[in-house]
């Protein structure tokens, strides 16, 4: 249906951020609470607009801008990722001497960026969504400015993802130049009936793979990701860990799994996207065994689940993508929250030594990272292991075999470095000083709530199920 | 609707678990009389069971059945013959685990309660799930409570013997999972309907090549866990670092879900890969016993002399269920139970040791016996029926295993037979080093004998000791109509295959085998 309603949600988002940019110069220092109350307000809003579109699938702009059922699940995820990243990140900015009101501002713009990527199905509006997602988050990698680290992870971020921006542009030139559409239904269209042609459009569909390739991290495009990782303020990182994937692989899946059932699951893309996740998957896991720096650990980890998101995808599996992103998202967040949650002022501890004996000097962090930890680690009753269920599941029903093998593999291998940080936390004994700063509420409230999703995914998923399957039937 | 007695013994430890959490660190006597009464209870309650179970009903018992996350997973739990005396020897072990770890665990003693009565749930779960999700995720949830307990209040080298407990399991799990998921998708193309429903599965005939496969996968998962060799490293590495309790559980209980898990999952699901790799299985399992046997003897540390007779006992259980007949896995089911007693009364006399001693080595003791004249006493009955001498729980479990190893293959029986020689040798060695000649350590002079607390645990074990030994019918009538009917499924499946040979099996056929066991 034809409605400007489908253009507001983003509208309030992209209002809420320049308001949040003006406000910032006539707000005193101690006040910068305000804007993410602010910010947190405009999410909430956003929120409730959605629901209300839910099911009614909007659409504008001669259906350039698409807010279906498949959008509007992603755009939840995005609101709830956000919504974290801000809580998580209000006392981290100022105790990182870092606090400056842009930091929300810039945190929706990208938001606004990841909503557009998944709420059309024009390869022209992805870009558009995709570049300013890029762009936010190259200011947000540098964002603590007196930081060596964080300068240089913004500018490795910036080349790479220039770098793979101009590998997707190059691509889209040329299916354009061949198959006269850059929307992909009609793409696909193209490519089950086209006859000629077909390999430069598979040359140009192959660049753009390669560029979403960068985004979401998947070897051997993977190299940014440590750096970047390590050198970006802990919530910005758990905002990387999560926003850009998702949003890669919702367009990936939208333009792949009807190409699979068209048959070209014997082709040479299948093979090569095959080949990328076995390799994503055993590199991520074998690199990550020697990590001493907890972010660059979860770095690989991020890459490592990279490698079995897109098994979801060769296995045309939107549910189980779905799934997988939804108990990422309350993982990965809440493993973050609890690096923060042990930092103090003006320092991070993000060394494994600093770890050693934390889990019984602060016993609820411990505890709760432990259960994010082991949740990476796909243990049951835990959402990560449900999640590693239901694409394993389809996999093999798909005749993935080898590739699930594969896969098996590397979560063995992750089972050791995960868990190497539980026998820090626990079984050693506390070998630097580790002062950290126990009043932050807003961050405690995240890390319960990660903890709740994280068990309720892995017990009862049942209602986020019925909802991720009404939104598949959109993506499909 | 009769209450879910099920439910509750797996659940009660759990809620203690979470109970625990709130409760201050520093009140000992509360934390243990909350752990021990509620382990209590769950054995009491798991009494029940013995006394409803009605050994002629065909099918599961205690069923409990509702849908959980959709797509053949349910939460689906009963007992049978089989798993009945497995569930009562946990509940029965854990509140003696418990006992014996007041003065041994002396650090971080909520965090440790709290982790056994969690592993306490974990292992009750595996034994009476009958849906293989629940399964996996009970098979699985053991593992995490058992890394901390090793990890934490282990010996030195408690990290390194943690971790390659934790990735060995892994290893075999995981594949089993695959294996799990070829299943339920092979399941779903010959009926069109989701199921992980364990009996659903007996039902079906799989391609023998196929069945290698996923054979393969299930008995590397089991094998890990029983240990059989050459898959047995792990055990004395953990065993020797665990704490006194983790050794009785891991020794009593955990090692047993690997046998279960043949005799359950390996077995009837894959008959035609069964009789292509008993030979080899069986092999194994001698390799077993007499290895296990020999590296007992030459043991320095008491614990990892137990740990190896373990191995070479396990063995002997191995290689009675691969005789296949009533004899043998009746057999090699009561031994479990035997063996878990003595054996867990083994750790529990060497964790006594400890405790005075803080030392493991033979060569550090030496007339123990004048010194504590109870402990010795003790010591002989758990080593007497380690060693199968009649009269003791032991004698009747490995006669019956050798009754039904030797219906199946003389060579095995004969060879499988000294176990016993290398039981008696090793165990009345290191006896004779330990607790005779004269004491040269002066320390020892200063040892005290054994505590109220000491004797009140260990009696129970006694007691049952010799009343398996010397009248075992109320167990074993409970058993063997449940293991008659299971190698029933097992042996008229692999006949139905090789009486028409010609017929080339489709990949799954589902109807075959459907009177059996159901």
């Amino acid at each position: 249906m034809n409605s400007f309603g489908a253009v507001v949600p983003l509208l309030l988002v992209v209002g809420a951020a320049l308001v949040v940019f003006l406000l910032e110069a006539f707000l005193k220092k101690e006040n910068k609470n305000y804007l993410a109350y602010f910010s947190l307000l405009a999410l909430i809003a956003t929120g409730i607009l959605g629901a209300r579109a839910w099911k009614a699938n909007l659409s504008y702009f001669d259906g350039m801008l698409r807010l279906d059922n498949a959008a509007l699940f992603l755009t939840f995820l995005f609101l709830i990722a956000v919504a974290f990243v801000i809580l998580i990140g209000m006392k981290y900015i100022s105790m990182q001497d870092a606090n400056h009101g842009e930091f929300y501002g810039l945190l929706l713009l990208a938001l606004s960026g990841l909503m557009i990527m998944v709420s059309s199905t024009h390869f022209i509006v992805i870009f558009l969504g995709l570049e300013v997602l890029s762009v936010s988050s190259y200011a947000l990698a540098g964002f603590k400015r007196k930081d060596d680290k964080s300068s240089e992870s913004a500018i490795k971020y910036f080349l790479m993802g220039s770098f793979a921006s101009a590998f997707l542009v190059f691509g889209l030139a040329i299916l354009f130049g061949t198959a006269h559409a850059l929307d992909i239904p009609d793409l696909i269209d193209f490519f089950k009936t086209g006859p000629d042609n077909q390999v430069l459009g598979l040359v140009g569909l192959g660049l753009v793979l390669v560029g979403f390739a960068f985004k979401i991290a998947i070897v051997p495009f993977h190299m940014w990701a440590p750096d970047v990782y390590e050198g970006a303020p802990t919530p910005v990182t758990a905002f990387f860990s999560i926003g850009p994937k998702a949003a890669g692989f919702a367009v990936l899946i939208r333009v792949l799994a009807p190409y699979w059932d068209a048959g070209f699951r014997s082709g040479k893309l299948f093979g090569f996207l095959w080949a990328l996740a076995a390799l994503t998957l055993l590199v991520g896991s074998l690199i990550a065994l020697p990590q001493k720096n907890i972010k660059r650990l979860f770095a690989y980890s991020s890459i490592v689940n990279a490698g079995y998101m897109l098994i979801a995808v060769l296995a045309g599996d939107g549910t189980g993508l779905l799934f997988f992103l939804t108990t990422y998202l309350f993982i990965s967040i809440g493993a973050f929250g609890s690096l923060i949650a042990l930092t103090g002022k003006g320092r991070e501890y993000n060394d494994l030594e600093d770890f050693a004996g934390v889990g019984f000097k602060y016993p609820w962090i411990g505890a709760i990272f432990a259960v994010f930890l082991l949740s990476l680690a796909g243990f049951p009753p835990t959402g990560g292991f449900l999640a590693k269920f239901y694409v394993f599941v389809a996999a093999v029903k798909q005749g993935l075999t080898p590739l699930v093998l594969i896969a098996v593999l590397a979560s063995l291998i992750s089972v050791y470095y995960y868990l190497r940080i539980v026998i820090y936390m626990y079984m050693r004994e506390p070998e630097r000083e580790v002062n950290i700063e126990m009043e932050n509420p807003a961050l405690y409230l995240v890390l319960f709530l990660c903890l709740y999703g994280v068990l309720q995914l892995g017990l009862f998923p049942g209602n986020v199920l019925y909802l991720i399957k009404q939104a598949v039937a959109a993506l499909l | 609707m009769s209450i879910p007695i099920l439910s509750l013994i797996t659940f009660l430890p759990l809620a203690g678990a979470l109970l625990l959490i709130f409760l201050p660190k520093e009140n000992k006597t509360l934390l243990y009389g909350i752990a021990l009464t509620l382990t209590a209870v769950v054995f009491l309650v798991s009494l029940s069971l013995y006394f409803g179970f009605d050994a002629q009903a065909e099918g599961p018992q205690f069923v409990e059945k509702t849908g959980w996350l959709g797509f053949g997973i349910q939460y689906h739990l009963g007992i049978d013959g089989i798993s009945l005396f497995l569930v009562l020897l946990t509940t029965l072990l854990m509140p003696i685990a418990l006992l014996s770890s007041w003065s041994y665990i002396q650090v971080r003693i909520k965090e440790y309660l709290i982790f056994m009565l969690i592993l306490e749930t974990g292992i009750i779960g595996v034994f009476i799930s009958l849906n293989m999700f629940l399964f996996y995720v009970f098979w699985e949830a053991t593992l995490i409570p058992m890394y901390f307990l090793i990890g934490i209040w282990g010996g030195k080298r408690r990290i390194y013997a943690t971790m390659k407990f934790v990735l060995f399991t892994m290893l075999g799990s995981l594949l089993m999972l695959v294996a799990i998921f070829v299943l339920y998708n092979l399941y779903y193309k010959a009926t069109g309907t989701y199921s992980l429903n364990i009996f659903d599965y007996y039902k079906m005939l799989l391609d023998p090549k196929l069945q290698t496969w996923l054979f393969l996968a299930f008995a590397l998962a089991f094998a890990i866990k029983v240990p059989m060799f050459p898959f047995h490293t792990w055990l004395p590495d953990a065993h020797v670092e665990a704490p006194t309790a983790g050794s009785v559980i891991l020794a009593a209980v955990l090692l047993k879900m690997g046998a279960y898990g043949f005799i359950r999952f390996a077995l009837p699901l894959f008959p035609n890969a069964v009789e292509k790799f008993l030979p080899v299985l069986s092999i194994l399992a001698i390799i077993g016993i007499i290895y296990g046997g020999l590296m007992a003897l030459i043991q320095k540390d008491i614990k990892s002399l137990v740990a190896y007779s373990s191995v070479s006992h396990m063995g002997l259980i191995m290689l009675a269920l691969f005789s296949l007949n009533i004899e043998g896995v009746t057999g090699a089911i009561y031994q479990m139970l035997n063996h878990g007693l003595s054996t867990g009364m083994l750790f529990l006399i060497v964790g006594i040791l400890y405790e005075r001693s803080h030392t493991r080595l033979i060569k550090d003791f030496g007339g123990l016996s004048k010194q504590m004249p109870v402990f010795s006493a003790f010591f002989l009955v758990a080593l007497l029926s380690s060693a199968g001498l009649p009269g003791l729980n032991g004698f009747v479990g490995e006669i019956t295993c050798f009754f039904g190893i030797f219906a199946a293959n003389k060579t095995f029986a004969i060879l499988s037979v000294s176990t016993v020689i290398l039981a008696a040798a090793y165990l009345l060695w290191m006896f004779e080093r330990v607790m005779h000649g004269p004491i040269t350590n002066e320390k020892i002079l200063s040892y005290k004998d054994m505590n109220k607390r000491e004797i009140l645990y260990l009696v129970p074990v006694v007691v049952l000791m010799f009343w398996m030994g010397l009248y075992p019918r109320p167990f074993l009538s409970k058993i063997e109509p449940s293991v008659a009917r299971a190698i029933a499924g097992i042996k008229s499946a692999t006949k139905v295959f090789v009486q028409k040979p010609e017929a080339v099996p489709p990949q799954v056929k589902i109807p075959e085998r459907s009177a059996d066991i159901r």
